[in-house]
């Protein structure tokens, strides 16, 4: 009897040192990102992914701290570089889950990344892409405001260039509000990024 | 029990018991590398390396384990450590070869595609060229390298013939890839640029993967995936298309379908071109594509029926000749392309294409039939970054039939059949990534001829700090004699042209500038020669001709400069010489002028949502041969230019109106001459002028798309 117990407790304590592992180093990680140390973070969730093999969320910060690192810089060579690791990153997740709402919306973003970095080449391949991924992102998730808010926010400029009417988007900036306040990731971990940019956006659509 | 009590003691153990694992991450020349990622695979344990390249950090990890070192733009490497003896560890990291700024074989060849480092064109530039009218050969003739041979139409590379360039779609040769035309009636490519997402325009030494071209290699890729579903209708002065786009999961259909006539167009501003029926084609285009688990289907099919009666005048004769042409044209294009695994992809294709022509020439009656394939295989193995290795086999089927049917009741039979079988290997190898090396060799046999040949290529690019990089390529090149001459094979027993390439280039890069310089030498020996006015069954051939072509190629790219304006310049320089054909001497050919510049712009009117773009094309007199002067082809016209407008105005997202005027200017320019064959009664051969088929073309066309997403348009189709 006791010999189990002792099995008992050496397991919880081992899972539970290993959860806290984890956590400590997202928390890290996260702590690095929010500090502005976007490649320092990048290398900490690079080094959880190669741990948590099982885990789509390293890798996925993999790529979204690239990409978001990619729109700060000028240097083209820097540029492509970051896009390219984010992209890699990206990749060994899609391949496990092709269907992945928040998957999906990361891969609009990457290929918004490159229209951004050279619209003459880029726009054309991409943008109709892009649109694509965010309507497969709102079927995977109905409830996701990233997958709602990102369509609109990438249709607004086209519609606003054309001096159509932004009210459609504007519409759909709400709704993805409104899912924001709905929202609860599964973890403390989890996507739960793109509030504040929709509500600044919403504040445009009033002026 | 004890046993897990002692197994308990010994894990909290090593959890404690902590390794400490320090030293230096350098680049290959030992400079420190800070910001680098060094862990331990598969634990949480690692570091960033500090300013002074060095990193530090504390395991509980124990024996034997992989040490994983990266960093953005760098290969990462792997190594393995001993954690119960760790020592001070230097990593020296290598430069990825697959970063933007890594050196890149480019010699001689022009790429348009959206692997931005190493294109000198964008995508939509094919389309938006004032001019091209949507020919995507058009286009290309603002690049250098290429002739304005404005009367043909056809892609004139570099002092060699039309025919010496060889088209290919998805890998698979096009056996004819003009519209039908008769002389001096200049004809388009017959695809629409609408399904190519790349195409790479090689004007000399390239890969060994192709062949059957003594100049050059124009490389057509279909998109591997469209981006949505839509619906193309266009409406134009010339005719009227429809496009379809339809996706599913795994796969989907694009087609396409457009009638031409230019009757209506006729009507309202008569050419100089006396019709009887003025140009009419139907044509269409099917694109499937279904995506398998590794591997990648494609099936892709063309198809046209054109016609046009015309009169043509002909010196010395009374009255114009009648030409009446129909022509039929079938391709079809399969592949399938599968990833094997551990780096190993398999390509497979079939490429067939068959085309008729019906012409009757006055009373004369003219029948011809092209069957051409061809059965293509490739394995390429990426072993690394930095080393990869391709291989790959060819069957080449070409049947041709052609009956001459006189008046008088007299039918002249030609035909022939020809199987080129060819094999090829070639190894791309970066040093470094300042240094890359790109070796082949391609041996081939053809059975008509009975002739084999093998042909080395090779193609090294050195990079310079910081923008700079130099390419050198070399090449053996050989291609069977053209259809003209094949057809009386019977009669004659031809041998492969040769041509031999090197070519030095010289490319500066940096954001939205392109410099790039070429210079070239290309030798012509065993060239098809026969001593009549004009080739047939019963000239005397010879396979002893000879030439060379020299020259430099200038191509400028800004869209820095001037906020909204993307031009580029493109300037050629060449001095060639052949002893071909029925040439008694040495001699410049008709078709080649000294001098070549392009200028293309394009500019953003925001205000106006408008592109409007200008392309002015320039070029020195063209040699024509005048018998009643002494010497051959020693005469030459008067220059050539033509200066084309285009207008897109975005409606709204998904509707364009577009106008386009060709020499706008309204030159009168003179490709060439022609003279009688006989002189006249005072000993004079009597010419008269080539000119174009009308002084200004003015075209407009209405574009929309219909989409779910209300965002894309054709702006690329134009």
């Amino acid at each position: 009897m006791k010999s189990v117990l002792y099995i008992f407790t050496f397991f919880i304590a081992f899972s539970m040192q290993a959860q806290s592992k984890y956590e400590e180093g997202m928390k890290k990680a996260f702590e690095l990102w929010g500090q502005g140390k976007d490649s320092e973070a990048s290398a900490m969730f690079e080094r959880i992914a190669a741990a948590e093999k099982n885990n789509w969320l390293p890798n996925y910060y993999v790529a979204l701290v690239n990409t978001t690192a990619s729109f700060k810089t000028k240097d083209r060579a820097q540029v492509s570089a970051l896009l390219d690791k984010a992209q890699k990153a990206l990749d060994i997740e899609f391949d496990k889950q092709p269907l992945n709402s928040e998957l999906l919306v990361l891969q609009a973003l990457i290929y918004t990344g490159w229209v951004a970095f050279d619209p003459m080449t880029y726009a054309m391949k991409y943008s109709a892409q892009v649109t694509d991924l965010y309507d497969k992102a709102q079927k995977a998730d109905p409830t996701n405001p990233r997958a709602v808010f990102g369509k609109a926010e990438y249709e607004m400029g086209g519609a606003k260039y054309f001096g159509s009417d932004t009210a459609p988007m504007c519409a759909e900036v709400k709704r993805s509000i409104d899912l924001f306040g709905k929202f609860k990731p599964e973890t403390p971990f989890h996507p739960k990024w793109g509030l504040d940019r929709a509500i600044e956006t919403l504040k445009d659509c009033k002026q | 029990m004890k046993i897990f009590t002692l197994l308990f003691l010994i894990l909290s153990a090593s959890l404690v018991a902590q390794v400490n694992v320090g030293g230096t991450i350098t680049d290959a020349k030992g400079n420190p590398i800070p910001g680098a990622n060094i862990f331990i695979e598969g634990s949480y344990d690692g570091a960033t390396s500090a300013e002074d390249g060095t990193f530090n950090f504390t395991t509980s990890e124990t024996g034997v384990k992989t040490l994983t070192v990266s960093f953005l733009s760098y290969e990462t490497q792997q190594i393995s450590i001993d954690l119960g003896n760790v020592q001070p560890i230097t990593v020296k990291l290598r430069e990825s070869v697959n970063t933007l700024d890594a050196v890149v074989i480019n010699a001689g060849s022009l790429e348009a595609g959206d692997k931005a480092r190493n294109s000198v064109l964008k995508p939509l530039d094919i389309v938006t060229t004032a001019g091209s009218a949507g020919n995507i050969i058009a286009a290309l003739q603002t690049l250098p390298g290429t002739q304005n041979v404005g009367e043909d139409g056809r892609l004139f590379v570099r002092g060699g013939e039309a025919d010496e360039t060889q088209t290919f779609v998805d890998g698979l040769r096009v056996a004819q890839p003009y519209n039908a035309t008769t002389n001096n009636l200049p004809t388009r490519g017959r695809f629409s640029p609408f399904l190519f997402s790349g195409i790479a325009f090689s004007t000399g030494g390239y890969s060994a993967e192709y062949s059957e071209a003594l100049s050059s290699v124009l490389l057509l890729n279909t998109q591997d995936e469209p981006d949505q579903d839509k619906t193309d209708l266009s409406f134009m002065t010339v005719g009227l298309g429809v496009g379809h786009t339809k996706k599913w999961e795994k796969s989907s259909v694009s087609a396409n379908v457009a009638y031409i006539d230019l009757a209506p167009y006729q009507a309202l501003i008569p050419q100089n071109v006396d019709w009887n029926r003025p140009y009419q084609s139907g044509s269409g285009e099917v694109v499937y594509r279904r995506k398998f688990e590794n591997g990648l289907l494609k099936l892709y099919a063309a198809f046209d029926a054109s016609h046009f009666d015309i009169n043509q005048d002909s010196i010395g004769a009374v009255r114009p000749t009648r030409i009446n042409l129909k022509n039929n044209n079938l391709y079809v294009n399969t592949s399938y392309r599968a990833n094997l695994g551990s780096n190993w992809d398999f390509f497979t294709g079939f490429g067939y294409g068959l085309a008729k022509n019906d012409i009757r020439i006055e009373s004369d009656r003219v029948e011809n039939e092209e069957n051409a394939a061809h059965f293509k295989a490739r394995v390429q193995k990426k072993f690394s970054d930095r080393f990869k290795l391709s291989m790959g086999g060819d069957y080449f089927l070409t049947h041709f039939n052609e009956t001459y049917q006189f008046e008088r009741g007299l039918v002249l039979g030609t035909d022939y059949k020809s199987g080129i079988a060819a094999g090829y290997a070639e190894a791309d190898i970066f040093f470094s990534k300042n240094l890359a090396l790109k070796a082949g060799v391609r041996a081939s046999q053809n059975d008509l001829l009975d002739e084999g040949s093998i042909s080395p290529r090779i193609a090294l690019a050195y990079k310079i700090p910081k923008r700079g990089q130099f390419s050198f390529a070399y090449g053996e090149f050989s291609q069977s004699p053209n259809q003209g001459y094949l057809k009386f094979s019977k009669f004659h027993q031809f041998d492969n042209e040769h041509a031999t390439h090197y070519i030095l280039n010289y490319q500066y890069t940096r954001d939205k500038q392109t410099l790039r310089a070429e210079f070239y030498y290309k030798k012509y020996r065993d060239l098809v020669r026969y001593d009549s006015q004009t080739a047939s069954y019963d000239s005397f051939y010879s396979n002893d001709g000879f030439g060379y072509a020299k020259g430099i190629d200038l191509f400028w790219r800004d869209g820095r400069s001037i906020r909204n304006l993307e031009y580029w310049v493109s300037y050629s320089y060449i001095d060639t010489k052949r002893l071909y054909r029925n040439f008694p001497v040495e001699a410049t050919p008709s078709f080649v002028s000294d001098h070549t510049l392009s200028v293309v712009t394009k500019y953003w009117v925001e205000k106006w949502r408008s592109q409007i773009s200008l392309t002015n094309s320039t070029s020195s007199g063209r040699p024509y041969e005048n018998p009643n002067l002494p010497g051959y082809l020693e005469s030459k016209t008067k220059m050539y230019n033509s200066l084309s407008l285009s207008w897109a105005y975005l409606l709204s997202q998904q509707k364009i109106l577009y106008f386009s005027m060709s020499n706008v200017l309204g030159t009168q320019n003179v490709f060439g001459y022609e003279y009688s064959r006989r002189p006249d009664a005072n000993g004079i051969y009597q010419g008269r002028e080539i000119t174009p088929t009308a002084d200004r073309f003015f075209f407009i066309g209405f574009f929309w798309t219909i989409s779910s997403d209300k965002k894309s348009n054709q702006l690329n189709n134009l």
